[in-house]
């Protein structure tokens, strides 16, 4: 069994708040932030990573002469605190002098206090190492026998452990602790020369039966190396603008990256094509589109979080409604500045990293169509599925890859094509959105946002039919 | 082998700098009398130790003055020919002894690898200069003057530009490691980095997002690296309004920066070099060592030894020396990158790839690549070359390693026809399969550029790639 390298016997708010109180003076965050992760990943029967770590420490934010300043310390130690608090005020004062527009106080809002635990983190803690490893080696095994077209296959399972005290001057007191699982199987086939791959992740908030109620290791890993072979014999589609049905994994993309980022209070304010567009019609009536912390429809989303690193209760915020922008994604210093509630999405990596607006858990809301009737209605176009990675511009203009293609003609879908991208401006293309499906699922595997730092983020809608660019072979 | 950063400028700093390499050296040699006392067979540890001053930029305007220091510790253990590791940022003995605890106990649960062994020690040839003396006395007042110069400038190029994010600031870096096999080396380095992203505005028209890095090790250079970095970002951002859709799809030569050709062509090429991905079978490139891969003339080198790129170093993750290596030469493939485990599997030396930090156990990758010039002429000889069709300067999209298909955005794009630019383009995307298409680059520009500070590569016209208009 593996032992924490390190924990506070005690809340870990107390000392902080300890040394807040000594070090007193104008707005003070602290926040004690522990990460811990264990994690094994294995290629063809061999162990490739076997790996425990720990980093923590405290990071400190002050706002000073109208600027913030950020230090850090590696020790939960009150005189260590006391001395970065001093830091952050020296680096505020210093460079103050380069701030055109200084931050205003910032308001008082309602900040959060008292213990936070999200599900499973005893219980994964519990767990032992080997029985995951063991898994790992099972299911690659697995997944290389099931063609002999399977040349290689991996699997890798990781779980990170985080513990948060976050105090301020203006009162926030909370102690949040949270388990995120992630499970991916990677399997790569070959024929005459030519490879393809095909991959499966899953990622949760809360523990071992949640990263596997919907499907077992074994089943992703047999899709996984189903979807590798498939592709061998598959064709790429053709290029242009078409109507597609996109998946759950496709639509969580499509509102991370095409949506949410723009409206992302900071890149609001840089200009992103969201500025000055709240009240306005930006997608059909049939689109909803949400940003919350709590797990929606469905447990286990991978951003979930009662609190963000701000204090600030990480609660819904809905976007888009009925076609409708209704709100950006705040921090407490742009939600001042427009003179709203913040919406709790500051979010920090690691202990040495200050806050960031980020996205949690992103969804477009379910509505009632089948997947049948939207099929049914496509006259010419694609169904696209399987996630890859994606980006987007604060214009809006937003790309992601696809894994897998069906061509449907006339209502009916045809063989397995190749994944490609798609591209579009996120706003024109959810103005063209005629159809969004009942089932609801959470499918952003075991994605990360990357901002400056990572963030574990989480996505996801039901199916839903519009029209993108699609990038094809034979253009 | 024994080594150190011997030979370099004293001045202020360096005997700091010195005192924290013998810290961490210490370190690295009491965790592995530890994981050697917790049962393990063999032992590495390797420490990090960074200290930074960071200013960073939002909305035209200074968002956050950050410093920052902080060191991590991991433990590399085998125990019967079995893998473990664990890592730390706590120097307590408690937690260190923890550490070794925890990544014995991970051996004991992983099955045994007969190439589960750590490399011997071997000569290391120091790199010379990765501390330039006048980085030691740079701290958050010169990251926040360089910063603001470098908005300033932005702001002054054309008020249409938006800066969304900028950063400036230095980081200075230690390394060590200490193994049971006799490696033990430290290695310090400084630098100062550079960024700068955003858009240009022009009331309704926001044109397309661009951004510039770069990370530069001689003080005397900081300035002229500032007026080439924001020059660029600003004219690109600038270009990058009003952009049209392309005229039409086509099939056929596209104009690629040294960026979109890095991501493009070269990344995958590194991706199927891995000797671990030939020995496990997943490399497109397994079975072509010794042929002919690309077209004549192309060819990447890893040069660890190039002090203008980021990733110098005289030693790899596992302290074995990184050494200047071709990876591909005139269009043929002449080697594979290996790191000690790799070279384990086949009984023969690791070439020095072993690459990755203190908080996860060695991976694989090349430290510095460079890419020579061709005989293709400057931008405006290859624009002559392409005559029409699409000019790429950043590629945003994916590359599968494994089949070589890619897909993807191209950003900052132009069209251009009579061989001139004819003006910026939007919502195209490109894809095309990176093995079959590398036989196909046309031409490679005169002189190799360096991208982001951290590689080498020139202007590439590749033949074959699927353009789609939006």
């Amino acid at each position: 069994m593996l032992e924490p390298m390190q924990s506070p016997a005690a809340d870990p708010t107390d000392l902080l708040h300890e040394a807040l109180a000594e070090a007193a003076g104008g707005f003070v965050e602290l926040r004690w932030h522990k990460k811990e992760t264990r994690g094994i990943s294995v290629e063809k029967g061999r162990v490739d990573n076997a790996t425990s770590s720990e980093h923590s420490g405290v990071g400190v934010r002050v706002l000073e002469q109208g600027t913030f300043g950020f230090a850090s310390t590696d020790r939960l130690e009150k005189g260590a605190i006391v001395r970065a608090i001093g830091q952050a005020r020296a680096a505020a004062r210093a460079s103050s002098r380069a701030r055109r527009e200084r931050v205003p106080d910032l308001p008082a809002v309602a900040l959060a206090r008292g213990r936070f635990d999200t599900p499973g983190v005893d219980a994964t803690r519990e767990r032992s190492i080997e029985a995951a490893l063991e898994m790992l080696l099972e299911v690659e095994r697995g997944a290389r026998a099931s063609s002999s077209r399977v040349t290689s296959a991996s699997t890798s399972y990781a779980e990170i452990f985080e513990e948060k005290g976050i105090v301020t001057s203006d009162g926030a007191k909370v102690w949040t602790r949270t388990v995120r699982p992630e499970f991916r199987v990677v399997a790569v086939a070959a024929k005459a020369g030519e490879m393809q791959r095909g991959a499966e992740a899953v990622g949760v908030t809360g523990g071992w039966e949640c990263l596997f109620e919907t499907r077992s290791a074994a089943q992703l890993a047999e899709k996984a190396a189903q979807q590798a072979v498939d592709l061998l014999d598959a064709g790429y589609p053709e290029g242009g603008r078409t109507q597609v049905l996109l998946s759950p994994a496709l639509v969580g993309l499509l509102t991370h990256e095409a949506v949410g980022h723009t409206v992302e209070a900071d890149f609001v304010a840089s200009g992103s094509c969201a500025a000055g567009r709240l009240g306005t019609r930006v997608a059909s009536d049939l689109v909803t589109l949400c940003d919350s912390g709590v797990s929606e429809y469905h447990d286990g989303a991978g951003g979930t979080m009662f609190v963000d690193d701000e204090g600030v209760a990480a609660q819904r915020a809905t976007v888009i409604e009925n076609g409708f922008l209704r709100s950006y994604l705040h921090d407490r210093e742009s939600a001042a500045r427009l003179g709203v509630a913040p919406t709790g999405n500051a979010r920090a990596w690691e202990y040495d990293d200050e806050p960031l607006i980020r996205m949690r858990n992103t969804y477009i809301a379910p509505g009632t169509s089948s997947l049948d009737e939207m099929i049914a209605g496509v006259e010419d176009g694609y169904l696209l599925d399987g996630a890859s990675n994606g980006q987007a511009d604060a214009n809006g203009e937003f790309m992601f890859g696809t894994r897998e293609a069906y061509r449907i003609v006339r209502g009916k879908k045809g063989p397995l094509l190749r994944g490609v991208n798609i591209s579009g401006s996120a706003f024109d293309v959810l103005q063209t959105v005629d159809a969004v499906g009942a089932e609801f699922r959470w499918d952003l595997g075991s994605g990360h946002c990357g901002k400056g730092q990572p963030a574990k983020v989480d996505a996801g809608g039901p199916w839903l039919r519009c029209e993108v660019l699609l990038g094809g072979r034979k253009s | 082998v024994s080594t150190r950063t011997v030979g370099r400028e004293r001045a202020l700093g360096a005997e700091s700098q010195h005192q924290r390499e013998d810290e961490l050296l210490a370190r690295c040699e009491s965790l592995v009398a530890e994981a050697l006392r917790a049962g393990a067979d063999e032992a590495e540890a390797f420490a990090a130790h960074a200290d930074q001053s960071l200013a960073t930029f939002e909305k035209g305007d200074l968002k956050l003055a950050h410093v920052d220091e902080g060191s991590s510790i991991g433990l590399r253990v085998f125990k019967d020919q079995r893998l473990g590791f664990a890592a730390t940022n706590q120097f307590d003995h408690a937690s260190l002894a923890s550490v070794a605890r925890n990544a014995v106990a991970l051996a004991s649960a992983s099955p045994a690898d007969p190439a589960n062994r750590l490399p011997e020690a071997r000569p290391i040839t120091m790199v010379p200069s990765l501390v330039h003396p006048g980085l030691a006395a740079f701290g958050i007042d010169e990251s926040v003057d360089l910063g603001h110069t470098l908005l300033t400038r932005a702001q002054a190029f054309d008020p249409r530009l938006s800066v969304d994010g900028a950063n400036a600031g230095v980081s200075r870096a230690s390394r060590a490691i200490h193994t049971t096999r006799g490696v033990r080396a430290v290695e310090s380095d400084a630098m100062v980095t550079l960024s700068i992203a955003g858009m240009a505005v022009d009331g309704a028209d926001v044109g397309g997002f661009h951004y510039q890095s770069d990370a530069v090790r001689d003080p005397s250079r900081v300035d002229a690296a500032l007026r080439e970095l924001v020059d660029e970002f600003a004219r690109t951002s600038v270009e990058n309004l009003a952009a049209q859709r392309a005229p039409n799809s086509y099939q056929g030569l596209v104009l690629l920066s040294p960026d979109a050709f890095l991501d493009l062509f070269v990344a995958p090429v590194l991706a199927a070099s891995s000797a671990i991905a030939v020995q496990r079978g997943r490399s497109a490139l397994g079975k072509r060592l010794g042929d002919r891969i690309g077209a004549p003339g192309f060819s990447i080198a890893d040069a660890p030894e190039d002090r203008e790129l980021a990733g110098a170093a005289s030693f790899d993750r596992e302290g074995q020396p990184a050494l200047h290596f071709t990876l591909v030469e005139d269009g043929f493939l002449r080697g594979w990158l290996y790191n000690g485990y790799a070279a384990a599997v086949e009984g023969r030396a690791s070439t020095g790839h072993a690459r990755g930090g203190a908080r996860g156990a060695p991976g694989l990758g090349a430290h510095a690549v460079c890419v020579p010039g061709g005989g293709g002429g400057d931008r405006a000889a290859m624009l002559g070359t392409l005559q029409r069709g699409l000019l790429v300067q950043r590629f945003s999209g994916s590359v599968d390693p494994a089949s070589g298909d890619f897909s993807g955005v191209a950003k900052s794009s132009r069209w251009v026809e009579g061989g001139r630019v004819h003006g910026p383009v939007r919502e195209t995307l490109l894809s095309g399969n990176a093995y079959q298409l590398l036989a196909r680059i046309a031409a490679l520009g005169t002189t190799p550029e360096r991208v982001d500070g951290s590689a080498r590569a020139p202007w590439a016209l590749v033949d074959g790639l699927s353009v789609t208009a939006g």
